[in-house]
């Protein structure tokens, strides 16, 4: 039975490439699930600047909440329909990466891409016909078989796409343009090889060597470090393909990061294990990224009161009032305030001064963002990222290893904080080979970049039918199949 | 084992006349009558070294397990229930199938995934499709030692000039991914302006007699050949534990900071063996939280 089946197939390899009645639907929509936001849209124009491409592509939070009052509020709804954060718990779908539950993932993607009443006024990421849609949909690497199957056929059969394309959010550099390209139509394609489809040329400084008017390549070599919510994973990719031995993985994400923030600061001053949301919101506005640890570390030291003020490495964070409906900010350090908020109206604050929480971040700024490069700092027996990369690098042919160093690409939110990218070269520096040129760059927009990949990826539309299958072929061959196709075999 | 001995000298010993001491000398007689005394001592010990104790580690990954959840409590968010009406609304679409219903009623986490994963690769590994697995792997292997070995000699660069160009050049980012380019590509992307600097670049280096000295002849490896490239191409993927980046490269000494306020630790709580940085935070810490014994 199986022999026969893959007969089947390769006959069907052999006629796709100049067989018309094999069609992919031109709409594509472009699909990044990520942990923590679904980057979705339909794949614009290639000729649009990247700035009015990602016009069409719209950040939705993948997750189900259930508030404080008790309310649950689903993906897209949650930035009209929340206001109060405190005490918010979070479902979601995608664990480490990947999309383990699908009675939630259905859920949210039914109440943002597809149901009438819904999605009736969001027409960037409306679905109204699965079957004439092509979907690029984006997987972390390294997945499980049956997290892919099981993907596979809740695509195909929960919603009927008419084409399908599941890949690696990656970027790959080619000569002009990298595309990364995740898997939205009936395709899946692992996240960061995505990126390969973008323009990094640019990025890098390299002189553009191809007519503006050809195909939009992957570029040749490109190293991928993308960080996100669950964890940071290092990708190398050739020509736009991913070399699979070399991937690796660290366990740090943003989540982590937020988790370990709550948790000191739970510790030291208010109780904030309970506000999750709230606590990413301080994470984002305060931490960045030390380029000098110990130094930073004397400065925030608790005795050395006197120097706080003018390095300015303390900050205050006033806690959001959902009451009052103001919303949390930062501002310098003022040593006194507490001792002022004691003598309480005498002192001369205001009362809005006076009612407000603060939380005074020291060492908490960079202490927490510094797991990334140290995750021994909290014990973890796993390699920091510039150790991560050469780890990767190691496995592969060291004629390799100068195109990737100077060809590094940061994707992820986590890139965005401030000292990221500087403390990333510096250190790598020192630890890749002296002949190298070390390059690492920040995408032009991280979080957006595996999107806009997948978007210029649909673009080549012959590139897309090359990993792409229809509903006709998932229909006459099954899942088993489709997934042997994502994974190149067929 | 210890065992109990008077101690004669009255002068330093803090105890009134006897102390324990570790027997380190090996009886077999009381080896068999309580062997995992010494076992565990022996663990424990192991931690002067550098090493954790068992019972460190334990915490470690009980506080990373902590770091890596989703919420502090164990909530369960239903799903929203959907109204009849809005249910209906799937109609035009094709029923569900039995796929999908698995699918959907699958409340495995991914925890469970992958125990499951771990055990279909030990179980392949132990029968005959393991073997088969592992002679791919090791073809794999091969051909990357392959690679390897090939590229490990010296380049065969017949002019000393060649040679020395590209000690100076052509680690030069853009050089270097040009040559890749080049080399992977099975039409070159050279153009003839680039030619024409290259030729410019070697009529302007220097000859000089050290240009054969070994020592300072460049070892820029060679391409790996197409063959190998699209070997490591085709490769499967990692699995999921495969692809954890393993320990750090360089062996740098733990850094410790204070329980309390994150400063550098540099006291260690006789008790709990947290670290703090002063007095002052080792008595708060004292005071409330020392209670957890290692």
């Amino acid at each position: 039975m199986g022999t026969s089946k893959a007969r089947a197939s390769t006959k069907v390899k052999k006629v796709t490439p100049d067989v018309p009645a094999r069609h992919l639907p031109e709409k594509t929509f472009v699909l990044d699930n990520g942990a923590y936001t679904m980057k979705a849209g339909y794949a614009a124009d290639p000729s649009l600047s990247s700035e009015d491409a990602l016009a069409a592509c719209t950040s939705i939070p993948n997750t189900i909440v259930k508030t404080r009052d008790n309310r649950i509020v689903v993906g897209a709804q949650l930035s009209t329909q929340v206001t109060d954060w405190n005490e918010a718990v979070f479902r979601r779908p995608v664990e480490k990466g990947y999309i383990v539950n699908w009675e939630a993932e259905r859920e949210i993607w039914e109440q943002t891409f597809f149901e009438e009443k819904a999605t009736a006024r969001n027409k960037n990421h409306r679905i109204p016909a699965p079957e004439e849609t092509t979907l690029i949909l984006t997987e972390a690497p390294n997945s499980m078989p049956i997290l892919q199957r099981n993907a596979d056929e809740m695509v195909m059969e929960e919603w009927g796409f008419g084409g399908y394309a599941r890949c690696l959010g990656r970027d790959h550099p080619f000569s002009k343009v990298i595309l990364c390209v995740r898997s939205v139509l009936m395709k899946k394609f692992l996240g960061p090889t995505l990126n390969a489809w973008n323009e990094l040329h640019s990025l890098f400084g390299d002189p553009l060597t191809s007519k503006p008017d050809t195909d939009i390549l992957p570029m040749d070599c490109l190293l991928v470090v993308d960080s996100g919510y669950s964890h940071t994973t290092v990708t190398p990719i050739f020509k736009g393909r991913p070399l699979q031995r070399a991937i690796r993985r660290l366990d740090i994400g943003g989540k982590l990061l937020t988790n370990y923030l709550k948790e000191i600061v739970s510790v030291r001053q208010y109780n904030m294990v309970d506000e999750s949301y709230i606590m990413n919101e301080v994470k984002e506005a305060v931490s960045f990224v030390s380029n000098d640890f110990a130094a930073d570390m004397e400065r925030t030291w608790k005795a050395k009161t006197k120097n706080r003020l003018e390095e300015g490495v303390v900050v205050d964070y006033v806690l959001p009032d959902p009451n009052a409906g103001k919303k949390g900010f930062t501002r310098p350090h003022d040593p006194l305030l507490h001792a002022k908020k004691k003598k309480g109206a005498g002192s001369g604050l205001s009362a809005e001064v006076l009612s407000e929480d603060v939380l005074v971040l020291g060492n908490e700024r960079f202490t927490v963002p510094e797991l990334l490069f140290n995750p021994g700092d909290i014990g973890m027996t796993q390699a920091g990222i510039p150790d991560m990369i050469i780890q990767s690098l190691s496995v592969l042919p060291p004629a390799l290893h100068a195109a990737f160093l100077a060809n590094t690409l940061v994707v992820g939110g986590n890139s965005l904080i401030p000292g990221f990218m500087e403390r990333l070269e510096t250190d790598l520096r020192p630890i890749a080979s002296a002949d190298c040129v070390v390059r690492v760059r920040r995408a032009q927009d991280p979080i957006f970049s595996s999107w806009l990949g997948g978007s210029r990826l649909a673009s080549n539309r012959e590139e897309l039918s090359k990993v792409a299958i229809t509903r006709q072929e998932y229909q006459e061959y099954g899942s088993g199949w489709a997934g042997r196709r994502f994974a190149g075999a067929v | 084992m210890f065992r109990v001995e008077l101690i004669s000298d009255k002068g330093a010993a803090p105890t009134p006349g006897w102390t324990y001491v570790a027997d380190r000398a090996f009886n077999p007689a009381q080896a068999a009558m309580a062997p995992t005394l010494s076992r565990k001592r022996g663990i424990r010990d192991a931690g002067k070294g550098g090493d954790m104790s068992s019972r460190r580690a334990n915490a470690i990954i009980r506080h990373l397990a902590e770091l890596d959840r989703e919420n502090q409590r164990d909530v369960s968010i239903p799903v929203p229930v959907k109204q009849a009406k809005e249910a209906g609304a799937r109609g035009t679409r094709a029923k569900t199938t039995s796929n999908v219903r698995r699918i959907l009623q699958s409340q495995k986490s991914f925890r469970n995934h992958l125990d499951d994963e771990e055990a279909a690769l030990s179980n392949a590994a132990a029968s005959g499709a393991g073997t088969r697995g592992a002679n791919l792997a090791l073809k794999g292997n091969k051909a990357v030692a392959a690679a390897a070995r090939r590229s490990s000699t010296p380049v065969t660069v017949a002019s000393s000039s060649a040679a020395k160009k590209k000690r100076v050049s052509t680690v030069g980012a853009t050089g270097l991914s040009n040559t890749t380019t080049a080399a992977a590509s099975p039409a070159p992307t050279t153009t003839p302006m680039e030619v024409d600097e290259e030729e410019e670049r070697k009529h302007k280096l220097l000859k000089t007699e050290h240009d054969d000295d070994p020592l300072l002849r460049s070892y820029a490896p060679n391409m790996p050949s197409d063959r190998i490239i699209q070997r490591l191409l085709a490769e499967p993927p990692l699995s999921y534990n495969a692809s954890r980046a393993g320990p750090p490269n360089s062996s740098r000494l733990p850094r410790h900071f204070c329980c309390m306020c994150g400063y550098w630790g540099k006291i260690r709580c006789k008790n709990c063996h947290v670290r703090t940085c002063g007095l002052d935070c080792y008595r708060v810490h004292e005071d409330s939280r020392c209670g957890a014994f290692f």
